[in-house]
């Protein structure tokens, strides 16, 4: 039997609140899903959607980035600026058939521990169902290959 | 047949007095019915000036050349409604002093060529603004609707097939007005964020890449989409690109030289559904 599908989901997120809220749900104990790996930043603002495409392409499943609530950021308007290039970003990658359900946004602030440790599970759930994201899979098992003449 | 003759003349009038020191434009090109850039700067140059209906690339990239507009004199150029959004564009984002340029405005509808009233970037703005105004067209490309039509498996499918054929000759980018970075990102190998080879993958995110930087910034003058050798339709891309800016920030890009650049810019009130 094959092992059931643990995707794999990178999470790109800022470190004032955010990150504070994923570190609140760890010191309350709260117990989330494993499948997220943590990419820690700055702002909002400073996550270029080259992070996201680097994740695809390193083979990642899924994607998620995070950060403060509209009006609390830290640099007062990154995320303004990241909201808008998200926007742009979401409806290219569907217009190009790679499924927004992929990659996936929201706000969490320092004090949301409990909603990160939710969103968290609730997101993995969301990819597990959609499954290993097998059509990048194969693009990049392309680039592995050894040329042929 | 009597713009071009017009606009010859006013090409030899602005030489003569020493008001350009160039004036960019067409000339007839390796078929009949192609036309290729002049750079006129002489009076015999002047009469090689064609103009009609299949002048139909942006000349707008040539005016960032490095060091043409350094000397702060003035460079003529042909251009259409987009490539004057073009001119916006790059006064807006500080690449020339729209001062410099002085413009000869041409359209044409059918084998029709009409010139274009005024000189400078600024006295086409009612022009430019009524474009926005006017409702995009709803292409009626039988390939485009079935893009849309398709679910997103189907489109993958459908892109990397496209995709596929990318040779990563940048063409695109080198034949669009917009990409005047020194630098561009594909470029860059430290970090490297796109796979250099022509593979599939990296042909994915390049062409993503590629659409993103423009969004917002696109004219739609269709260089990209024409000087692709392996002919992938860029222009739906892009078009798709102007149509979420237009719709979700009431941005059409080029309408003046103080235009905020779209994704440089943000409002609080910015509506978005996907955020959770
Ligand atoms: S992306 Fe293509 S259509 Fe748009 S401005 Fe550049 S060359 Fe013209
Ligand atoms: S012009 Fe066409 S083949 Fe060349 S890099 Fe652009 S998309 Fe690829």
């Amino acid at each position: 039997m094959s092992e059931p599908f643990e995707p794999k989901i990178i999470a790109f997120v800022c470190t004032y609140c955010t990150y504070a809220g994923a570190d609140l749900a760890g010191t309350s104990r709260l117990k989330y899903a494993p499948n997220v790996r943590i990419v820690r930043l700055p702002c909002t603002g400073r996550i270029s959607p080259m992070f996201l495409l680097k994740a695809l392409q390193k083979g990642a499943d899924g994607v998620l980035v995070s950060g403060c609530h509209p009006g609390d950021c830290h640099f007062t308007h990154g995320n303004y600026h990241a909201r808008r290039r998200w926007m742009v970003f979401r409806s290219l990658l569907d217009f190009l058939g790679i499924s927004p359900e992929r990659v996936k946004f929201s706000w969490i602030s320092a004090a949301e521990g409990g909603k990160f440790a939710d969103l968290i599970n609730s997101v993995t759930e969301d990819i597990r169902k959609l499954g290993p994201f097998d059509q990048y899979k194969e693009l990049i098992r392309e680039t592995e290959t050894p040329a042929t003449l | 047949m009597i713009t071009q003759e017009k606009y010859r003349t006013r090409v030899k009038e602005l030489l003569a007095s020493n008001s350009v020191k160039m004036v960019i434009g067409y000339k007839q090109g390796s078929t009949a019915d192609r036309r290729r850039p002049l750079f006129v700067r002489s009076f015999e140059e002047a009469d090689e000036l064609v103009l009609d209906s299949n002048c139909i690339g942006n000349l707008a990239g040539y005016l960032v050349t490095e060091g043409l507009l350094s000397d702060e004199k003035r460079v003529g150029i042909f251009l259409r409604p987009e490539g004057i959004r073009s001119i916006n564009i790059l006064a807006a984002e500080s690449q020339l002093n729209p001062e410099q340029i002085i413009i000869f405005g041409f359209d044409t509808s059918g084998r029709e060529v009409k010139a274009l009233q005024g000189e400078q970037a600024e006295d086409f703005s009612g022009l430019i603004d009524s474009l926005k105004e006017k409702p995009p067209e709803k292409s009626s490309d039988a390939l485009l609707y079935r893009i849309d039509q398709m679910n997103t498996e189907e489109r993958f499918a459908f892109w990397k097939d496209e995709f596929s054929r990318c040779i990563k000759c940048y063409a695109c980018r080198q034949a669009c007005p917009m990409c005047y970075c020194r630098r561009c990102i594909v470029d860059s190998n430290q970090p490297q964020w796109i796979n250099t080879s022509s593979h599939t993958l990296g042909n994915f995110e390049w062409n993503i890449v590629r659409a993103f930087h423009l969004a917002g910034r696109c004219v739609g003058c269709g260089n990209c989409d024409r000087a692709c050798p392996v002919n992938i339709p860029l222009r739906f891309i892009n078009a798709r690109m102007a149509q979420e800016v237009f719709e979700s920030f009431d941005h059409y890009a080029g309408t003046s030289q103080t235009q905020e650049p779209v994704l440089a810019s943000f409002n609080k009130d910015d509506s978005e559904t996907f955020i959770l």
